[in-house]
């Protein structure tokens, strides 16, 4: 089965909706700015959140997955350089010869790679290039920090008691053999085997690159994460400094007739890192300097958001990929109690999160853990009830009903530290008051994560955030919520809730999983979606809105879906 | 005298263990999981165990401490692993003694990252220096000599105002204003000297060299005036003039003199912080310095660049005072080292 039209169909409808509503594109290939030509130094503003990882296995942000993926790192599918809701969603080849086979629905997959592909230093990109990256994933005392469970819930591999995979990786070689039967090379075909169907499996490699391939030869293990390796076309000037950034020159070894979606038009790629939000921006909207030939992933801070009609239709919106919610706390003592659980839901009011943090510029109301840009994608009916500002006398008569001492007393442990999401959690605090809760607010900063992901912590309601890691609603609902990865005694991992589903919620994902058609398996996920709904294991906020301005000398500019709306390197270009 | 600067070092050494352990514990009284920070969004607990494994935070607090006191002795591998050191010895980074430790953020030992980073705040350091040193001292030596004057009210009155700025409204005044929105310098981006030659180094440390000399300048400016000030009160001056000596003699050869130890004294130390970064200069401006470094590490919780930032700035501290210490004997014929 060849990976193609169910999920763009999917996916063309839930997008489309997505794009219209923030006037940010129709559809069509739009780019602002000019047609690119080739030439010029272009500049990208990485600001202050550094690039973690350049190493293909290890890296797990959107924006390096993006930009790495259009400037200096192929992979055997990725997704052309369009915001056409089916065409920038469905993978096509990229060194692999097509967008890989399977014969028996989705439980092994066959690419090609192709023959005229070249590294950096002009030694071919061959099968075992992608074999050895695949091992990479394996040695999780090494490779840390990438999306490498994916590959350990799906390939052939058998688990240890911990769910670690007995393969541990190319270093130590400890289960080899394991690992030499699930991925194969034979000549340049690569086959990779399942445990149980992965119908977009082409769709997973394309937005991630975890199976890009990797050079054993060059391989450093953690001293490599800098270390750009390139196939694509451009290859980094020296080294990359951390905190600082790095300067890409093109890779004179990249053939341009290889590669269908790189247009490869500056000369050069000077990303600089460690700039503040507003010392992009203040460049930017002044339009001065190199800032002219520059883009960044930062969104225009909202303290700056009056001035941008400054920048004209350097200005640009776009929605974001990313999901935030509130989740009750399922282990604790009122929660534990469906009613209450109810009651909170039917108290919550968005409209008063979204004014406090910025209002309809900054987010829109959500209606499912699930974007509305991932295909299958569909408004979750359980949470109709709540309206826009929340349902006041439900939620009283829901917290009647309630089995905890009354007032029902809650404390909301949010990632705080900033005065806007002080002023967010205050805004849910006073709907909940409103119905009869008396809200304690518990914001952290740096502890957060640390707090809320032991079982035993003790918060009642916080809060979450979430973007599908590609589009498919199978890489949201079960990294949140299956009880079975993310529940352990000292952690629940990213099932902050506690929320534990039981035998019928682990049925529908297993069902869901395992439904090769696309199309039917978002109808499955939306099943899931439903009774998590139902059980009120979360509560939707909002989707982000990004607002994102360029330099006035940045050609072809585009926010495609291909790259989660934010501009697309790949046909980008600056005047020189 | 070599008694004297023997002893002093010792007792720096003890400080610096000292500190090190000081830095350590910090991070273990800590309730954050430093392994959650590497192991990345979609990581399992048993994930997770390993990682912390990995990065040796699994072990006791004094196991830990020792790895690294060993490696500043001794030196060590990363990771310090025998059976990877059999099968894949490239992946190993061997950091020599006396080695700081290996930031897993950062993915280099914390020497390299020192010896990336310390130029660029040395040359913040030195450049400010130079400034806040020759416009503080003279401005404070005017206003001094003019005392009750209009020209020494003026100096007072400015360097109070200039004092009473944060560093991070002049950074962002200069680099909003100067930089972005009147375009009268270069966006400041540093710039070594291998890259831009002595004038691109010099015009990238301009605004921020400004920014950092402005509030030290100030400073100085009221700490000179006051101490000249009180050297015109001192018996040996009255006795200098009453010798008859010519008063440019009075002036600058005893009473100067005599006001520049504490200083000097000041200038060491103050010189000596900068060294190991200017934070808020360094962040405003976006300078790949110890300071920024500094930020980031803690940010991010990265233990290993913490402590040797630390160590470091500490260790500046420490042989500052000893020079200025040295200096005193040289500057005041009426101290005595023992």
């Amino acid at each position: 089965m060849a990976f193609k039209k169910p999920l763009a169909a999917l996916a063309a409808t839930a997008l489309a909706a997505t794009l219209a509503a923030c006037g940010g594109s129709d559809g069509d290939n739009e780019s602002s700015g000019g047609p690119a030509e080739k030439g010029g130094e272009a500049i990208f503003f990485i600001g202050p959140r550094s690039v973690e990882h350049w190493d293909p296995q290890r890296m797990y942000i959107g924006r390096d997955l993006n930009n790495s993926g259009r400037l200096f790192y192929r992979s055997l599918v990725a997704l052309p350089a369009s915001n056409d809701p089916v065409e920038g969603t469905t993978p096509v080849a990229d060194l692999a010869t097509d967008t890989g086979t399977t014969a028996d629905g989705g439980k092994s997959w066959n690419f090609t790679v192709r023959d005229d592909v070249k590294w950096e230093d002009g030694k071919a990109i061959t099968c075992e290039d992608f074999k050895y990256g695949a091992s990479r994933n394996f040695a999780t005392d090494v490779i840390i920090g990438g999306p490498a469970n994916y590959l350990f819930t799906y390939l052939d591999i058998p688990t240890d008691a911990d769910g670690l995979p007995q393969y541990k990786g190319p270093y130590t070689k400890k289960g080899q053999e394991l690992f030499d039967k699930a991925v194969t090379c034979d000549g340049q075909t690569i086959t990779y085997r399942f445990k149980k169907a992965w119908p977009d499996f082409p769709l997973s490699i394309a937005q991630l690159r975890y199976l890009d391939p990797y050079r054993e030869d060059l391989d450093k293990g953690d001293a490599n994460n800098f270390v750009v390796i390139s196939n694509g076309p451009y290859k980094i000037d020296g080294t990359w400094k951390e905190g600082t950034g790095g300067k890409f020159v093109r890779n004179e070894n990249w053939d341009e007739s290889t590669d269908p979606i790189r247009k490869a038009y500056p000369d050069t790629w000077d990303f600089r890192e460690g700039d503040t939000d507003e010392a992009i921006y203040e460049q930017l909207l002044a339009d001065s300097g190199d800032a002219q030939r520059a883009v960044t992933e930062r969104r225009l801070p909202p303290a700056l958001f009056s001035r941008k009609d400054e920048a004209g239709d350097r200005y640009s919106q776009v929605e974001s990929p990313y999901v935030d919610y509130v989740l009750p706390n399922f282990n604790s003592p009122v929660f534990k109690d469906a009613n209450c659980r109810e009651a909170l839901k039917l108290a919550t009011d968005r409209a008063a999160w979204i004014k406090a943090g910025g209002g309809e510029n900054y987010f829109k109301q959500a209606d499912s853990v699930v974007n509305p840009g991932v295909p299958g994608y569909q408004k979750n009916a359980a949470f109709d009830a709540m309206g826009a500002s929340g349902d006041v006398d439900g939620a009283k008569a829901a917290l009647d009903k309630c089995s905890a001492p009354k007032p029902v007393k809650i404390k909301f442990t949010y990632s705080g530290g900033t005065p806007t999401s002080d002023k967010q959690a205050s805004a849910l605090k006073a709907g909940w008051d409103k119905a009869g809760f008396e809200t304690e607010l518990d914001p952290l900063e740096d502890t957060y994560y640390s707090v809320i992901q032991k079982p035993d912590a003790d918060f009642d309601v916080t809060w979450g955030g979430w973007g599908a890691d590609w589009a498919s609603i199978g890489t949201v609902i079960p990294p949140l919520f299956d009880s079975r990865i993310n529940l352990t005694g000292s952690s629940n991992g990213n099932d902050y809730g506690n929320y534990k589903g039981g035998a019928e919620v682990d049925k529908l994902i297993d069902e869901a999983y395992a439904e090769p058609d696309l199309e039917a398996a978002a109808e499955k996920w939306a099943a899931v979606d439903a009774k998590l709904g139902e059980d009120v294991a979360y509560i939707p906020l909002e989707i982000t809105i990004f607002n994102f301005v360029h330099g006035s000398k940045v050609t072809g500019y585009a926010n495609n879906v291909s790259v989660n709306g934010y501009a697309d390197l790949a046909v980008l270009g600056v005047e020189k | 005298m070599l008694a004297y600067v023997i002893r002093r070092l010792f007792a720096g050494v003890i400080m610096l263990i000292v500190m090190s352990i000081v830095t350590f514990a910090l991070f273990f009284a800590s309730p954050i999981d430093q392994a959650s920070f590497i192991c990345g969004k979609n990581c399992s607990a048993a994930q997770k165990e390993q990682t912390a494994a990995a990065m040796g935070y699994d072990d006791s607090f004094a196991n830990q401490w020792l790895d690294f006191a060993q490696g500043v002795v001794k030196g060590r591998d990363f990771p310090d692993d025998p059976a990877l050191r059999e099968t894949a010895p490239e992946t190993i980074v061997h950091c020599d003694a006396p080695c700081l430790g290996y930031s897993r953020e950062r993915g280099d030992t914390v020497t390299n990252l020192i010896k990336d980073t310390f130029p660029v705040s040395f040359s913040l350091a030195i450049a400010a220096f130079i400034l806040w040193m020759i416009g503080g001292i003279l401005l404070g030596v005017t206003a001094a000599l003019k005392k009750g004057t209009v020209i020494d009210r003026g100096l007072v009155g400015l360097s109070l105002i200039a004092y009473a700025f944060p560093t991070f409204f002049v950074g962002l005044v200069l680099y909003k204003f100067v930089a972005i929105k009147w375009g009268l310098t270069e966006l400041p981006r540093y710039t070594s000297i291998a890259e831009g030659g002595v004038g691109g180094w010099l015009s990238s440390l301009t605004l921020p060299a400004i920014t950092l000399a402005v509030f030290f300048m100030a400073a100085y400016v009221r700490m000179t005036r006051s101490y000249v000030i009180e050297s015109f009160q001192e018996d040996y001056v009255r006795t200098a003039r009453s010798k008859g000596l010519p008063e440019r003699t009075v002036t600058y050869k005893h009473a100067l003199r005599a006001a520049l130890t504490p200083i000097v004294t000041m200038a060491g130390l103050d010189f000596a912080g900068l060294m190991g970064g200017a934070i808020i200069t360094e962040s405003v401006f976006n300078y790949p310095g110890m300071g920024k470094l500094a930020v980031l590490a803690s940010s991010d919780f990265d233990l290993p660049t913490t402590v040797g930032l630390v160590i470091l700035l500490a260790a500046f501290v420490i042989l500052a005072n000893i020079i200025v210490d040295l200096l005193y004997a040289v500057i005041d014929p009426r101290v005595r080292l023992g």
